[in-house]
């Protein structure tokens, strides 16, 4: 009897702890499920489920918050989802929280994200309908990435196109020739000692602008010196009153010749007739004649003069005195 | 002529076990029930079957996670590994290893146990006795099969993810907690009840066939190796079957 009885207990431990296990079993996929707690729904509108099905988790800032309940379709692109959300969360989510389909991990089971928006919004309640995001989803990434490589495929080509010409060309022959680059140094070489030279133009330089700065040298006494530059303005003041004075009598010239003009071309006074009296010119061509003659006429007397024996002796002595002159300019 | 031969008795094996099974609902969940006889052969078929089991599920988990471990390593789902374990023992593993070597231990001891008494004719004197052999004999060793597997089952389970938690420690390092968190978030109760319920007929088929093949036990002492040998090689088969139709079922009804 008391064997039957230290088996009783044993059996009895033993289903009890098979009970337990199987009874915790059921709780914990229970609570992963929200069977046990209260919870309230809230839908979304996508048009696309991408493989969501009842029973998929809702995570909310990535922590488990619920699970897919219901999928109904509305339309031909709208399917309405509604999701069971543990009351806890309630006070977290708000009306503009943006809801996603997603993936646990790279191949894992689809699932629906609710993200915060940064925005302020009420608090969710019953049946509220969440914002949701459109996911791009693996067809559509593909066709893009099928397109960026039809024209990366374009893009090597020309670039292959362009890599043989330059290869071809003298730029290349330029690069692979020795001499270049000897010559490119010995350049170098010479440019590394001109920029000495400028590095040296540039202290000289300088030291010039130093020295005038100080007022050395006639730049530094332009520059620099009080008084010459007192005397400078004086000098220019000088010029000013001379040009003032120039300009006066340039005007004052301008007068006469205008008035010169205006009586030359009036006819006028002595002048005019003299300019533009052919008469007068006439007259005066023959004074002019008449003249000649007469100074001919006297040139000849004053020879006949020279021979005349009252005036012969005056003339020779003249011839002596010169003579005498000139021997003693050539001793 | 030999393989019509095997049909026919193939057949009749078919329609005498099935018989027998009619018997047992027929008579034997009739009162009066023999409670004590059941709850010693609960005693023996269930509690002294669990350090068998518990070993043996125990050393499946382990095995089995570091044999599913390169996979998942090529893949670069390593992570994954107490999701795919879990899965796998609750959903299958742990069920059907657990009912063949409960088959293996008790279909024996039950075919062998029925059969010395059929040939030593101790079920003739029990009936003269005015015990109804029946009842106390297959009724309560089918009932104790039929509770116990499932009791096992779940215990077995339990200690084969303890196992697949060492072994997933051996080469790297993961908290129990999470261990456990990963398993139970990838569990539904569409993996765990269909499992557990057919635990339930996989203990019926193997306290039935156990029994029958006891009960049914000829030729003397040969017929009783003969008939423990069977009832395991039968009560094996039919637990695949019965795991078969399981899986259809369970299809049908949406729950994979």
């Amino acid at each position: 009897m008391a064997n039957q009885t230290a088996g009783n207990i044993k059996l009895g431990a033993f289903v009890l702890s098979g009970l337990f296990v199987l009874i915790l079993a059921f709780y914990l996929i229970g609570k992963n499920h929200n069977l046990f707690g209260s919870d309230f729904n809230i839908r979304v509108r996508f048009s696309n489920l991408n493989g969501l099905t009842v029973g998929n988790n809702v995570q909310f800032s990535g922590i488990q918050s619920g699970t897919v309940k219901k999928i109904n379709m509305i339309n031909d692109t709208t399917i309405e989802v509604t999701l069971s959300i543990d009351n806890k969360f309630t006070s977290y989510i708000h009306k503009n929280a943006v809801a996603s389909i997603g993936t646990e991990g790279l191949m894992g089971n689809k699932i629906v994200n609710i993200v915060p928006s940064n925005l302020p919004s009420a608090q969710v309640t019953e049946d509220d309908l969440l914002i949701a995001q459109k996911k791009i989803s693996t067809d559509e990434m593909l066709q893009t990435l099928s397109k960026t490589n039809n024209n990366v495929a374009v893009i090597s080509e020309a670039l292959k196109g362009t890599v043989l010409k330059v290869n071809g060309s003298t730029f290349m022959a330029l690069l692979n020739d020795k001499n270049v680059s000897g010559n490119l140094l010995a350049s170098l070489q010479n440019l590394n000692k001109a920029s000495a030279n400028a590095i040296k133009i540039t202290n000289g330089i300088d030291d010039l602008i130093v020295g005038i700065k100080n007022g050395k040298g006639a730049a530094g006494v332009l520059l620099r010196d009080t008084i010459a530059a007192g005397n400078l303005q004086a000098a220019i003041s000088s010029i000013r009153k001379a040009s003032d004075n120039a300009d006066s009598l340039t005007w004052q010239l301008n007068n006469l010749a205008r008035t010169v003009n205006g009586h030359l071309n009036s006819g006028n006074g002595s002048l005019p007739m003299i300019l533009k009296d052919s008469a007068f010119a006439k007259d005066l061509r023959a004074t002019m004649y008449n003249l000649r003659q007469g100074t001919d006429g006297f040139n000849k007397n004053m020879e006949a003069l020279k021979h005349n024996f009252l005036f012969r002796g005056y003339f020779k002595s003249q011839e002596k005195a010169q003579r005498k002159q000139q021997a003693v300019q050539s001793q | 002529m030999a393989f019509t031969k095997n049909i026919k008795a193939f057949l009749n094996d078919t329609g005498d076990i099935a018989g027998f099974a009619g018997q047992f609902f027929s008579t034997g969940i009739k009162p009066r029930f023999e409670v004590l006889e059941l709850l010693n052969q609960c005693y023996i078929i269930g509690y002294k079957s669990l350090p068998l089991i518990g070993l043996t599920g125990f050393i499946m988990g382990l095995v089995l996670t570091m044999q599913l471990r390169p996979s998942l390593v090529a893949y670069g789902v390593e992570s994954q590994l107490p999701v795919m374990v879990g899965i796998a023992i609750v959903r299958e593993i742990g069920p059907v290893i657990t009912a063949l070597i409960f088959a293996g231990k008790i279909a024996s001891s039950i075919g062998a146990e029925l059969g010395s008494m059929k040939v030593t004719e101790q079920i003739d004197a029990m009936e003269v006795s005015g015990t109804n052999p029946f009842k106390y004999l297959v009724a309560t060793r089918t009932v104790a099969t039929t509770l116990m597997l499932p009791v096992l089952t779940v215990l077995g389970d339990a200690i084969a993810l303890f196992g697949a938690y060492i072994g997933v420690n051996i080469r790297s390092a993961t908290s129990f907690y999470l261990f456990f968190i990963q398993v139970f978030r990838s569990l539904s109760f569409g993996d765990v009840l269909p499992a557990f319920f057919k635990t339930f007929f996989f203990g019926f088929a193997v306290g039935i066939v156990g029994c029958y093949k006891g009960y049914t036990s000829s030729k003397g002492t040969r017929g009783v190796g003969s008939s423990a040998n069977s009832a395991v090689v039968l009560s094996s088969v039919v637990i695949f079957f019965i795991d078969l139709l399981a899986v259809q079922l369970t299809d049908l009804l949406g729950l994979n």
